[in-house]
Parts: C-alpha cells; sequence; structure tokens
C-alpha cells in the first residue's frame, strides 16, 4: 500500500491528518500489518488533553497489546465508534476508515520532526 | 538479535515456511510460523474446511522394552499398561507434588511406544526419562529435530488425506493410530490433534517431510487447505479447551487443578505424586482452573488479576479473541474455589479498569457431530 502523501508519519507508526486546527490520528499500514489482525483498540476520551508523542491507548491484535501514542498534542474532540464494534477496520482501511481520532491542535508547527511520506517509506524498507 | 533467536533450530520444513511467507517466531527452542497469512482466516479454515501445521518441534522420543509399560504407569498420572496396540492416549508426567512435569501423547503403534511431549520441556523430559531408565529394562531413543510431524486438522482432513495413504484413515477411530504411506513416505498416522476439530497428525522423517507437506497442500489448494501457524493453533485450543503447557498446568499447578481428571487414574496401584494428588482432591479446597467470558470488547490477557467483589480471587492464565464465539473474548484463569462455579459474575483488571466477565464450563467449543 502506498503511503498517502498528504499526512505525516511518526517513527512509532502512527499518521496524522492536519486541516486548520484539526488533526485526524491512525496507525499505519505498516503498523498494522506488523500487528496482525487487531480485535481492540482502547482510545482516549473525548475532551480529554493529549501530550505530543503520549501514550493515550491501546491497541490489540490476536498476540499482542500495543501502545498508541499521539504523534502530536491537544483536545481530543472525536473517537472512531466504528472501531468498537469492527476494529479490524484498522487492517482494512488504516488510512481510511480505520483512522483513530481527532484533536483540536494545541498551537501551530506542531508537526515539527515528523516524517514525509518518502521519510517513513525509507524508515520500514530498513 | 537475541541468543534465543540466533541459537533456533530450524524444522525440515523451514524452507517450506520462509517460501510461503511465514512470520516465525523462535518457539520451544525452534524458529517456528506464527502465522502464513493471518491468525484469524487460518483458525477459519481449520473450522470450516481444514489447515496444515508443522509440528515438527515437538518431542518425539521412541521407548522399547517389554517393561515400558508398568515404568510409564510409574511416572504419569494416567495408564499407559491398558492402552491397546494402535491406540493412543493423553497423559501427564508428574512430580511428588502432583505438579506437572509435561503433558503429553504416549502413541502405540506395533512393536515401539513414541511419546511425544512439548517442545519447550522436550530436553527437561529427556533428562527425566533418562533418569528413570537405568536398570529399567527400557531404552530411550530421541527423534527430537531430527523426524518430522505434520497435522492435518479441520472437517475435510478424511477427505483430502485418504487419497493419499494406504491407511483407512476414514475408519481410524479417534485417539488410535496405524503405520502406513504418505505419498509413498513411511509414516504413522494418528486421529489426534489439538483443535477441536477432526484431523490427523502424521510422524515422518525428516526428509521425507517437505514432499508431503508440498504435496498436500497442492492436491487441497481447491479444497481451501491452507498451512495454518502456532497463532491459530493456540486460539483453536484454547476454545476447545484444551491446556497449554505452561498456561492450565505447570510444575505448580496440578491435573486435578487443571480439570483434567480423565487423565488422573486414582485407582492404580502407584504413581508419583499420587499422594498429593489423592489428598488434594479429597480436600477440594484448591484453586482451579475456570473457563471466562468476557462481558465487553475488552481481552482478558495472561497475568491480569480476577475478583469477586473486591477480593482478588486468581488470575488470568491464557486469553484470545473467540471468532467461533461470535468473537467474545474469552480465557482461562486459575481461581479459588468460590469463583469456580459457572455463571459466577466476576471482574478481571485491565490496566487498571474492572471489566465484567463470567465464569463458564470448558470447553467453549465443541464441534457439532
Amino acid at each position: 500500500m502506498a503511503q498517502p502523501a498528504d499526512v505525516r508519519y511518526s517513527k512509532e507508526h502512527e499518521w496524522v491528518k492536519v486541516d486548520g486546527d484539526t488533526a485526524t490520528i491512525g496507525i499505519t499500514d505498516y503498523a498494522q500489518n506488523s500487528l496482525g489482525d487487531i480485535v481492540y483498540v482502547e482510545l482516549p476520551k473525548v475532551g480529554s488533553q493529549v501530550e505530543k508523542s503520549a501514550s493515550v491507548g491501546v491497541v490489540e491484535s490476536v498476540k499482542a497489546v500495543s501502545d498508541l501514542f499521539t504523534p502530536v498534542g491537544g483536545q481530543v474532540i472525536e473517537v472512531n465508534a466504528e472501531l468498537d464494534g469492527d476494529p479490524a477496520l484498522v487492517n482494512r482501511e488504516p488510512f481510511g476508515s480505520g483512522w483513530m481520532f481527532k484533536l483540536k491542535l494545541n498551537g501551530t508547527d506542531q508537526t515539527d520532526g515528523l516524517l514525509s511520506a518518502d521519510e517513513y517509506a525509507e524508515l520500514t524498507q530498513e | 538479535m537475541t541468543t534465543q533467536e540466533r541459537m533456533a533450530k530450524r524444522t525440515p520444513l523451514h524452507e517450506q515456511h520462509v517460501r510461503l511467507g511465514a512470520r516465525m517466531i523462535p518457539f520451544g527452542g525452534f524458529d517456528m510460523p506464527v502465522q502464513y497469512s493471518s491468525i484469524l482466516k487460518e483458525h477459519e479454515a481449520v473450522r470450516r474446511r481444514a489447515g496444515l501445521f508443522d509440528l515438527s518441534h515437538m518431542g518425539q522420543f521412541i521407548l522399547t522394552g517389554e517393561n515400558v509399560p508398568a515404568w510409564a504407569d510409574e511416572l504419569t498420572s494416567n495408564a499407559v499398561g491398558t492402552m491397546k496396540l494402535g491406540q493412543a492416549r493423553y497423559n501427564i508426567f508428574t512430580n511428588e507434588r502432583g505438579g506437572a512435569l509435561d503433558d503429553v501423547i504416549f502413541y502405540r503403534p506395533a512393536d515401539r511406544w513414541l511419546l511425544v511431549v512439548n517442545a519447550s520441556n522436550a530436553d527437561k523430559m529427556w533428562t527425566h526419562l533418562n533418569a528413570h531408565a537405568a536398570n529399567a529394562g527400557v531404552t530411550l531413543t530421541s527423534l527430537h529435530g531430527r523426524n518430522a510431524l505434520i497435522a492435518i486438522q479441520g472437517p475435510k482432513s478424511v477427505q483430502m488425506l485418504s487419497p493419499h495413504t494406504g491407511v483407512d484413515v476414514d475408519s481410524l477411530k479417534y485417539y488410535f493410530c496405524a503405520e502406513g504411506h504418505v505419498y509413498g513416505k513411511r509414516a504413522v498416522i494418528a486421529r489426534t490433534g489439538y483443535t477441536g476439530e477432526d484431523g490427523f497428525e502424521i510422524f515422518l522423517d525428516g526428509a521425507d517431510a517437505a514432499h508431503v507437506w508440498d504435496q498436500l497442500l497442492a492436491d487441497n489448494e481447491g479444497g481451501g487447505l491452507i498451512p495454518a501457524g502456532l497463532g491459530a493453533r493456540d486460539v483453536l485450543r484454547l476454545e476447545a479447551g484444551m491446556p497449554l503447557y505452561g498456561h492450565e498446568l505447570t510444575e505448580e499447578i496440578t491435573p486435578v487443578q487443571a480439570g483434567l481428571m480423565f487423565a488422573v487414574k486414582l485407582s492404580k496401584p502407584s504413581f508419583v505424586g499420587k499422594p498429593a494428588l489423592e489428598a488434594q482432591k479429597a480436600a477440594d479446597d484448591y484453586a482451579r482452573i475456570v473457563g471466562i467470558v468476557m462481558d465487553g470488547r475488552a481481552p482478558a490477557r495472561e497475568g491480569y488479576s480476577v475478583f469477586l467483589g473486591d477480593r482478588r480471587v486468581g488470575e488470568i492464565r491464557s486469553g484470545s479473541i473467540a471468532p467461533s464465539l461470535q468473537n467474545k473474548h474469552i480465557a482461562t484463569a486459575l481461581v479459588e474455589k468460590e469463583a469456580a462455579a459457572p455463571g459466577t459474575p466476576v471482574v478481571v483488571h485491565i490496566r487498571g479498569t474492572a471489566y465484567g466477565a463470567q465464569v463458564v464450563p470448558l470447553p467453549f467449543y465443541k464441534r457439532s457431530q
């Protein structure tokens, strides 16, 4: 699967798409593929404040529990409720309907230090 | 790279796994496939059609000598001496406390006994057997790492295997074995498994394994046979309520606690640990293995605490999603007697939050026949 070019990536394999002061966050195709069948996603509470790089939830596959980090900080304004009943959406459409949560960003320049699609592709090919 | 990964041995089917794109993990000293396509897809194939497993990491020991039955009866909780020719039987090697050194299967093809032990316990068991074999009139031979073991498991196993063997696998009874050939290669075929489905385990010389594996997959691709890894195997066995050594059964968790009384013959005159097991059974105050179904969608995992009200009564020993139970999350737990009755509402603590669950009878899944 090609890396979408209009999003930024973290080294922890999350992606973030910024639109004005709103950020949508999910995990990458590489991440879902490494995890295997995803059976549960625990997301941050709507209204909560999260710090850039903080652990804000978990993603569980059949075999493993992994931390979910947020690549940017802000206030959680929405979580993907579909994932509660169908966590495998993350496997099927990691960059689409498998998104995880949305934030109202704290300030600007939050994507500094995050990777471009090309840089992320290089990271995951190592 | 860890020492374990560096030291991992390869089964005779290693090349096959790599070619099939398996994700490999170190397990029991071997580099083993945990999944090929997806654990859930492989699980589904075994429940509906069939899956093919490489179990060559398991320890295979040959026991010969007239004294084998009496000797083995002294070291294990189940009966060996009453096994008929061609029979297979689940058994447990016990310690003085009644704990399990390993859970195993004895097979009795003509003129010898085949003992299959867990990969993780193979070295320990080889040492244990040898320590007791001196002057016992028993000869031990290890085929561990040399022989192969391929399992075909699922409702289509008979129709997929029978055209390629002279053994009448359709008539072979559950927990019996026969010697013959598969694709022209000498084999012991046993109607045993660890998935809760019908199926066969095929013991082969390591050199013959790749041929049989490749042929079975090629001839049954249309029927839906796919390779299945250790990940699917663990989900399948847990749904079927089968213990996994190190989880439901350990040197501390006895077969009485694990609910394996069918494999504990207290009527035998003696065996290692019998007095301890007798006393434990009679006292009936021991912590025991139960089935747990989570109310919600959060998975229970090994080590999580189980509470009855606000009292901690035990811990989760295995946990998984259960595709055969509408994707509910199931688990086994070792809990105090007061919390063990089916229907008991309990609470599982997951990352500091309490989640409701219920104690249920084992197994979770039983195939319809």
